[in-house]
């Protein structure tokens, strides 16, 4: 077809500077930062001239960094597994529960995403602190003697990031459950399966594709969190997100953050890898 | 599971997600400086010692104009690239939706450190708003272009071509036939946007100029060191905030904002 320039070239324009955007603060910014996790340490600047692996080697050296890892994925495992578990009757009463209740249900599930995360970080400060509703309540009945150590700990960080994400394990459920076509389940019983045989048989492996979504939503988010474990954990427990800012904010150490950014976000994307290939199988199979 | 239990089950998981939010907002109310159960009396002086907070109203005014700032940039570049991507995208279509939805796919606070590294390797610094503006246009941006798009699902090229063959220009065809389509995305998009980059925390946290800071990152130093109710009559007013423009947006002008 012969088109003048002109024409050709117009609608480019309406996404050249989101294009421009994208590319120059996003793209160039991601590539940057893998180039200064290779840049020496900087003596009194964020990084010195030339470049070394030496960031990587102080991380695999050092135990305490490795342990940090593991305490992260640990840590977003549970938020993983237990928004699963709380989750998924939500999802499904959201799917195919009574109409009334469902838009109700639905907008409390969204309505916490409008609130800022620092404002409902301090939520639970308020909540699970040694002078918190909890503790203090508690003692004031004379049910406990001393304040529970609910807050500063892992216990503590867990409970937030649940209630924080929970939302991105409920949403992606419930499309799923809403795509599978209700007369399969009917069907289902009419042939004598049994209301958990016809979950475990027919609803369940028809709804992974959104229990893979959410997963990998919630443990990548939950892997990345800053605010709610820095303002929950304190300073006794560091997930590795909070160890990072730190260690960029308070000394500076840009190269050597970099690397351990990159090796969170590298190990949590093989993790996701794997687990989405092991549900894939499963669900094919 | 039988009906009742279930449906117990699921209120207690409404319960637990209102619970910290209903907290805060009860505990800027109450007299005491700690919260217990039940309240030890109603009291505005939470408010009264915020509202002569300099520190907080400052912060508070950093942030609307921020937030303001970025939800014009941020519509205009959002409703430019969801009309390309809806009319003119063709084979790029896949490309284009996934690149605008990235910067909400890529975790926050990788985003926010290579941004920070990128601002400094140019030589753009922290000194300036530019920095910060541009992270949360970036954030933003994704809501902008999911809400902008969905409105144009609906949209037929050939009313476009129509308007063409009877003599309409370029901007009369925009102006006539693409924007009243469009107006509801654009609006519920850019009140999204608005509210995101007033609620963003670690873009803000990690590209602020010495001496300078939001809303959320002032309420986050204060809570590192302290514990009184101020904190809990701040982030009322900020949720107040929030409501009022998504209630105004659904009710008054009865959009509904998509948000994913």
């Amino acid at each position: 077809m012969n088109v003048p320039a002109k024409k050709r070239f117009g609608p480019l324009l309406l996404i050249a500077p989101a294009a421009l955007l994208i590319g120059v603060f996003l793209v160039l910014p991601y590539l940057n930062i893998v180039l200064m996790s290779f840049r020496m340490p900087g003596q009194g600047t964020p990084y010195g001239p030339g470049f070394t692996f030496g960031n990587y080697g102080k991380f695999f050296s050092d135990f305490f960094y490795i342990s940090q890892v593991i305490n992260t994925l640990w840590i977003g495992f549970l938020t993983t597994f237990i928004c699963l578990v709380l989750g998924y009757p939500v999802a499904w009463q959201l799917a195919r529960g009574a109409s009334a209740f469902r838009a109700v249900g639905y907008a409390l599930v969204l309505s916490p995403l409008l609130v800022g995360i620092v404002i409902r970080s301090y939520g639970w400060t308020i909540l699970l602190g040694n002078n918190g509703i909890i503790n203090r309540t508690l003692t004031g009945w004379g049910i406990i003697d001393g304040p529970l150590p609910l807050m500063y700990n892992a216990l503590g960080i867990i409970i937030a990031l649940v209630h924080v994400f929970l939302p991105f394990m409920i949403l992606p459920i419930m499309s799923a459950i809403q795509g599978i076509d209700p007369s399969l389940e009917a069907a289902a019983r009419s042939l004598g399966a049994s209301k958990v045989t016809s979950f475990r048989r027919i609803t369940l492996p028809l709804s992974l594709p959104g229990i893979q979504a959410g997963c990998i939503l919630v443990f990548v988010l939950s892997l990345s969190a800053y605010v709610t474990p820095s303002l929950i954990g304190g300073l006794r427990v560091k997930t590795m997100a909070v160890t990072v800012v730190d260690a960029l904010i308070d000394t500076f150490q840009w190269p050597f953050g970099s690397a351990l950014a990159l090796m969170l976000s590298v190990t949590g994307a093989i993790i996701v890898v794997i687990f989405g290939r092991l549900t894939v199988m499963k669900w094919k199979a | 599971m039988s009906k009742p239990f279930f449906t117990v089950y699921c209120l207690i998981i409404y319960a637990f997600l209102l619970a910290p939010i209903a907290v805060v907002v009860i505990a800027s109310f109450n007299a005491g400086a700690f919260l217990t159960f039940p309240p030890q009396g109603l009291s505005f002086r939470w408010y009264v010692v915020f509202f002569n907070n300099e520190v907080f109203m400052r912060a508070i005014r950093t942030s609307l104009w921020i937030a303001a700032l970025t939800m014009v940039i941020s519509g205009i570049i959002g409703t430019m690239a969801a009309m390309f991507y809806v009319t003119h995208a063709g084979k790029l279509k896949e490309t284009v939706r996934v690149a605008m939805l990235a910067p909400l796919l890529l975790p926050e606070v990788l985003t926010a450190i290579s941004l920070l590294f990128f601002v400094y390797s140019v030589g753009l610094g922290t000194q300036n708003l530019v920095g910060m503006i541009v992270g949360h246009v970036l954030i933003t941006l994704p809501f902008v272009f999911i809400n902008v798009s969905a409105s144009m699902e609906s949209y037929d090229p050939a009313w476009s071509l129509a308007a063409q063959s009877l003599g309409a220009g370029r901007f009369t065809r925009f102006r006539r036939i693409m924007l009243p389509l469009i107006k509801p995305g654009v609006i519920g998009g850019c009140l999204f946007a608005f509210i995101i980059s007033f609620d963003v925390f670690t873009i803000s946290f990690m590209l602020k100029g010495v001496g300078m800071s939001t809303l959320p990152i002032q309420l986050f130093d204060y809570l590192r060191t302290n514990f009184t109710p101020e904190a809990a009559a701040v982030s009322t007013c900020s949720i107040m905030l929030t409501m009022a423009v998504v209630i105004v947006s659904e009710k008054v002008l009865g959009l509904r904002i998509h948000r994913f």
